[in-house]
């Protein structure tokens, strides 16, 4: 039986260029808008005569329009990057779990992104935001490759005069970069934490969170306390066709956001 | 000789027992730096080494005709000046401050000395020293990855 609705139709409002591979998309409703998200969740975006991928909805669930940040890799989302202001692309979802930011109030919240993985984090990183008083410190740290492929580097100045404690680092500088140079894991002491009182939210390139997470757990987080975001080859997104199965997971359903304590035996799995 | 406040907290010094950290701290001089001053030139004798505790260094290497090669930066709590310790005892990269920079400042020639009288030290010494290095080998081996470069396998024709 396939459950699947068919895509409503949204209309490209607004195009951002991130950086040279990497585009913002503000869609506006066409049809019926599909259910308000959970930061952290997914659509699938149907780029028509290209086909379906899926793709992190970075905006705030109250924000004006479906943000969605995608990065060019291949066909479809080379498609999507191209899109300019009032094309048609259907929308599915949202899908899977959410961050969960709220599980942490009261104590600090710890956000790791790497290069794109910062898309899916920044709605969760504008829901802190938004309820600055319910939680303590808020970190982000946020490793890239170059500064020039640094996503949403405009909105940073932003997020620090609305109460976050931001670290940045790059695997490459260039003429003019006076920050950070390294690898994420290396920003961790710097930025400082109570392990005891932390939900850390890690997205980026499976084996930077693997790691990540591993470095949290050394500095006392608990496994539970740590969430990643990971991604198989979601078609579906309603848990039937089972193309993103890891192990006993579908991540278009248990995922894309699951506690480390439940991922970690899967990473590290070949055959997986 | 007293040591310099702050000394013992050093986070490199963590766990060193109060014996060492006390003859290290005799040979110890808190040191600040403003920001752009540099620290060691490539190829220069190298001499010292420096436990970081504010501010930013760059450890960088020239090459004519281009901007300075930035390999890392290091920061609070981290040790910079590892050239000392093996030959031929020259700095491998230049470094400079990034920003107003404080330190404390051990001088090598003096350090192995008193770790030639003192084995324990030398050993707690040393065992700091590799650990740092790595830290700094494996930080090196995941950017070698340059996993936000390239999308994995599962990208596709996504």
């Amino acid at each position: 039986m396939n459950l699947q609705a068919p895509p409503a139709r949204y209309r490209v409002a607004e195009r951002a260029e991130e950086t040279h591979d990497t585009v913002t998309l503000r869609l506006e409703p066409i049809d019926q808008p599909i259910s308000p998200h959970r930061p952290g969740q997914f659509t699938m975006l149907y780029a028509f005569g290209a086909g379906e991928v899926p793709i992190s909805i970075s905006g705030e669930p109250d924000g004006s329009g479906l943000l969605q940040t995608i990065r060019s890799v291949g066909a479809v989302t080379r498609a999507l990057c191209q899109a300019g202001r009032g094309q048609v692309i259907g929308v599915r979802g949202p899908f899977g779990t959410g961050w969960g930011v709220a599980d942490a109030a009261g104590q600090d919240v710890l956000v790791v992104a790497g290069g794109i993985g910062l898309a899916p984090l920044r709605a969760a990183l504008l829901e802190a935001l938004a309820a600055r008083d319910r939680y303590r410190r808020v970190i982000v740290l946020i490793g890239a490759r170059t500064p020039g492929e640094l996503v949403f580097a405009d909105q940073i100045g932003g997020w620090r005069g609305r109460g976050a404690e931001v670290h940045i680092t790059v695997d490459r500088a260039v003429a003019g970069w006076t920050g950070h140079v390294g690898v994420v894991t290396q920003l961790i002491d710097r930025a400082g934490m109570d392990p005891a009182a932390t939900l850390a939210l890690i997205c980026g390139p499976e084996v930077m969170m693997r790691l990540t997470a591993r470095a949290l757990g050394d500095r006392g987080i608990a496994a539970d306390r740590i969430r990643i975001s990971l991604e198989r080859n979601m078609r579906c997104g309603t848990a039937e066709c089972g193309h993103c199965q890891l192990g006993p997971l579908l991540l278009c359903r248990d995922g894309p956001v699951v506690s480390y304590e439940r991922a970690a035996p899967l990473l590290s799995v070949k055959e997986l | 000789m007293t040591a310099p406040a702050g000394f013992a907290e050093h986070g490199f010094l963590r766990g060193m027992p109060a014996e060492s950290v006390a003859l290290l701290a005799g040979t110890a001089a808190a040191v600040s730096f403003p920001a752009g001053r540099p620290l060691f030139d490539e190829g220069a004798p190298a001499r010292n080494c420096w436990l970081l505790t504010a501010g930013q260094v760059a450890l960088f290497l020239r090459a004519p005709g281009t901007e300075d090669l930035i390999v890392e930066t290091l920061g609070r709590d981290d040790v910079i000046g590892f050239s000392w310790l093996s030959p031929p005892h020259e700095w491998q990269f230049s470094a400079e401050t990034i920003e107003a920079t404080e330190a404390f400042e051990l001088d090598g020639a003096t350090v192995m000395a008193l770790c030639d009288h003192h084995p324990d030290l030398g050993f707690q010494l040393t065992l700091r020293m590799l650990g740092a290095a790595v830290r700094r080998l494996q930080a090196t081996r995941i950017r070698l990855l340059d996993l936000y470069g390239t999308p994995g396998p599962r990208a596709g024709t996504r």
